[in-house]
Order: structure tokens, then sequence, then C-alpha cells
């Protein structure tokens, strides 16, 4: 049972609403118009992200392939950022949606630590158009736009139709015939968070911790520099 | 074409385990002090040889509290909103524990310290006992906000909250050895008192570190990720500073009854013991967040 959550887990519960994502990668391309969109929607700053697409490329020519790996907030049903979050600036919506709120939070990174999906950054502090600074941030599953009868701005601008969003409390919505009809998989199930984000037929390079780690010289010498340049150091002094 | 990743990063920085270094010696330190008022006829009175150090451990504790209190606000994204912990305060996360019992924890000591210069037995006797269970949650409440992140499968581990506990009382031997050697008090009483502490404290971190090694090699794929990483990214820290020169340097002087009952050679083995602290400390909090930002 869930603890120290502001609202109990909607899934399966008869007259409420339980928000989810399905991904289904055989129809992603890689394109990155969600990564812009969100960028747009919420003006990301540079450098931090709510939603990515990861690429990872395998194999040997001429035996090759490039997977991409959609991933955001997995909006789970047992969230361990909020029951770690010392002010409940996290908190879990009744609708599964998970929130921050901005004016109650201390950015003390402790639901970053405890988030298993690596869904959470801090906003820089001197942003110009937008005022919300110095805080942790997320994806929000786009609640403003839901709540309005629209969809996530991702889902919105998905090419390939690889993004699906919807009700799975509603046994007639898409995302409950995905879910119902695939093999879906979500991403550290062990962990106990039960994620709200479904993927349908992905690689385990891109799922599993070991193997999902960088090959290439330049993704792993970034990490090095990245780890670097903020170790010993207040990691957040360029950022806020 | 490429492979690449968006590193949403490490959330803990440099801060981070100097606060836990610093407030786990803090609560240490204030349990030697408050010792003689605490356990003065227990163990035929063994306590009492802290007496002379009571007045300076209560002060040192304060300014190393007065130094961790700071440090920790200033690491937040948001230090003008420090005390939100205790006004919201979530019953589920350690850190508003936390944050309601470093306060609590400063109040004792100045109640003890104020029992101290006007003689008042009771007030240090009452400030003494609680502070030194506050004292307690000092290094357990650190360990616990690791533990609790149970994707971060270095920390998400029932023996770091004990660890940490453990590591204390290495860093605050270390402070009083050096003070007390310092001032020319360190009596045979004294010696064996610290020895006594140190010893135990050396033993449990070997046996620690080896069930960590045990349990990392033996692992989940993340377990062995991160024991990959501590060995190649942290590797001097780790096997150097932490294991040769923090646990078993300082442990082959205290073992050895000539050299452990030396003043000189006890204090030089808590220095040593205290370097391992920090650093064991250390590994554990950077090395548990790199295996985050690979996947």
């Amino acid at each position: 049972m869930p603890v120290g959550l502001q609202a109990p887990p909607s899934l399966g519960m008869p007259g409420k609403k339980r928000w989810a994502m399905v991904i289904d990668l055989r129809r992603c391309i890689g394109c990155m118009a969600c990564v812009c969109a969100d960028k747009a929607e919420y003006d990301v700053p540079l450098g931090v992200w709510r939603t990515i697409v990861k690429v990872k490329d395998t194999g040997r020519f001429p035996n090759t392939k490039r997977h991409f790996m959609p991933r955001l907030c997995n909006h789970c049903d047992n969230p361990p950022c909020v029951r770690n979050c010392p002010t409940e600036a996290t908190y879990k919506h009744e609708d599964g949606f998970v929130l921050q709120r901005y004016e109650r939070c201390i950015a003390c990174r402790t639901c970053i630590a405890a988030c298993p999906y690596n869904a959470r950054h801090v906003l820089p502090g001197n942003r110009d158009r937008v005022k919300i600074g110095g805080v942790v941030d997320k994806c929000t599953f786009c609640q403003h736009r839901v709540e309005e009868g629209l969809l996530p701005a991702c889902v919105q601008t998905c090419l390939g139709r690889s993004r699906i969003f919807g009700d799975l409390n509603d046994p007639d919505s898409e995302v409950s015939r995905l879910v119902a009809q695939h093999q879906v998989v979500v991403l550290k199930p062990e962990k106990g968070t039960a994620p709200q984000v479904y993927y349908i037929k992905p690689e385990r390079v891109m799922t599993e911790q070991v193997f999902s780690a960088p090959e290439s010289y330049a993704a792993r010498s970034d990490a090095e520099a990245f780890y670097r340049h903020n170790r010993g150091s207040k990691f957040f002094s360029g950022v806020l | 074409m490429f492979e690449f990743m968006e590193y949403n990063i490490a959330p803990w920085g440099g801060e981070i385990p100097v606060y836990f270094f610093l407030i786990g010696t803090a609560a240490m330190v204030f349990v030697y002090a408050a010792a003689p008022a605490v356990f003065g006829n227990v163990f035929g009175g063994v306590a009492r040889s802290m007496e002379p150090f009571q007045r300076l451990g209560m002060v040192i504790s304060l300014v190393l509290l007065a130094v961790c209190g700071p440090l920790l606000i200033m690491d937040l994204g948001q230090p003008g909103r420090f005390l939100y912990p205790i006004i919201h305060f979530h019953w589920t996360s350690p850190l508003s524990w936390g944050s309601l019992f470093l306060p609590l924890f400063g109040v004792c000591i100045l109640g003890f310290l104020y029992g101290l210069l006007r003689n008042q037995a009771g007030l240090m006797r009452l400030t003494g006992i609680l502070g030194a269970l506050l004292a307690l949650s000092m290094p357990l409440y650190t360990g616990l906000d690791l533990m609790v992140n149970q994707a971060r499968e270095l920390w998400s581990n029932p023996t770091i909250p004990l660890l940490f506990v453990i590591l204390s009382i290495s860093s605050g031997t270390a402070v009083v050895a050096v003070v007390q050697l310092v001032r020319g008090q360190m009596n045979a009483q004294t010696v064996e008192f610290l020895h006594a502490f140190l010893y135990l404290a050396l033993a449990v971190t070997l046996a620690l570190f080896l069930a960590e090694w045990v349990v990392l090699m033996y692992g989940s794929e993340e377990q062995q990720q991160a024991w990959q990483i501590i060995n190649t990214r942290f590797g001097l820290e780790y096997w150097g500073l932490t294991f040769v020169v923090g646990i078993l340097a300082p442990l082959a002087i205290v073992a050895t009854p000539r050299l452990g009952r030396n003043p000189a050679l006890l204090t030089l083995a808590a220095v040593l013991a205290a370097v391992g602290a920090y650093t064991f400390r250390a590994v554990f909090i950077y090395a548990g967040q790199l295996t985050q930002i690979y996947y």
C-alpha cells in the first residue's frame, strides 16, 4: 500500500480517471518533435528536459539498428518522489498526475535522487520570460491541456502516432485497448513504483540498467566531462 | 550517426557529504561531552574521564552545527524556504524529520551549556539524554535519507543508517582525541575510553565494508554497475583512503595493545578513521547517483 501520497492510486477505481500513456516504439521515427513541442509548451530552458528521446545504435555494419526510446515522467501510482518530498511540494493528483507545487519547492533535489527514471530537473533561477526558477520541474502529462479536453503537447505533435494518451480506467479508450492487446512493458517494474507509461516492443538495450549505459566514446566522454565539471562543487552553480 | 543521452543530472554535490560528515561529528562530540552527565556511573564511571572536555566539547558541537545548518540551507535552490520542511511537515520524508531534529539538537546543546555554566545537574542530565537521542538521529536520518531511495540500489540498503552512525563515532572520536591531546589531557582513563569506542567503531566499519563488498559483487545489475563505477572512478578513494587509510591502518594501531594505548598513536588512528569516515560517505553518495545518469 503506497504511503505518503496526497491521493490514493486511481488505477481501476470506478468513477475516477487514470491518465496514462502508451508509447508504441514500432512507430517512433526519432524526429524529436515531442521534445520540441514540450520545450515550446513550457519554455523549457537549455540543458534540461521534461521529455527526451534516447537514441542508441547497436550492431556492426551491415547489421545495425538505431533504437529510439521516448522517456518522460512515468506518473507512477506509487511515486517515490512524492513519498520523499519533505514539503509535499510534489503530490499525487486524484486523476493520476504527479505534479509539482513550485511555490512550495525548496529544491533539495530529494525527488531527483528518488526518481528511478531520471525524469526530474532543476529549473535555472535566472530565466527571462517565465519567472518560475530555482525549483524542481518535471513532466505534468500536460495537466492544464488535459483538463481542457486537449491532448498533451508531445502526443498532439507525434508524427507517427507513437505516443497515445488516454484514461486507463475507461475500457473503451485507445490506451486501454493497446494495454490489453499488446505485451506492454513498463520501466523498472521491480522498483514497485507502478509506472503508468507503457511501452510496446522496447529493446533491452533501452530498458535494462546495464545495457542502457552509453557505449559510444562521445556519450561516455560527455558523461565524464559533465561529472568532472560538477564533482566537488555545487552541482547547480552553473544552472541556478 | 550518434548515440546521445541527455543527462538530467546527479542532484547532490560536494556539500552533502561534507554536511553528513560534519553533522555526524557534531553529534558524536556532543555524546562524548554529555557522557559524564548521562552515563556518569555506568561501567565504573569511565565516562567521567570526559569531564574536562564537557564545556569545550559542547562549544565545538555548537560550532559544527552552526557550520552545518547554513551549509545545508545554502545548498537548497530556495534557501529562503528553509523552514518549509517543518512548516509543511511530511512524515514519510526523512528530510522533514531531520529538519525538525536539527534545531532541537541545537536547543539541547544550548540547554546543556546553560546547565553547565549554572551548575544545574538536573538540566544537564535532561538535555544530555534528549540531546544524545537527537545526536543519534543526526547520522541516522542522513543514512535514512539515502536508504529510502529504492531506485538507487547502492543506497537502498538497511545497513546505510547504521554505517553512518558508526562512521560518526569514528569522526567524533577523532575530534575529541585531537583536542584532548593538544590540551595535554589524554590521561590513561581518557585513552581507555576513546580506545574502546574507536576499536568498536572500526571493527563494525570493517564488517560493514566487507558486507557491502559482497552485496555489490553478488547484487543486481544496478549494484554491479555501481560496483564498477566505484572501482573505476573512485578506486583511490574507496580502496586507498577508505579501506587502507581509514579502516585497516587505524584498526592495526588500535588492535595492537602497546600501540593502541599510546595517546599520540591513538589520536593518529582516530584521525585516519575520520578520513575514512568522510571518503566512505562521499564515495557512496557520488557513486550511488551515477547509475541514475546511465539509465
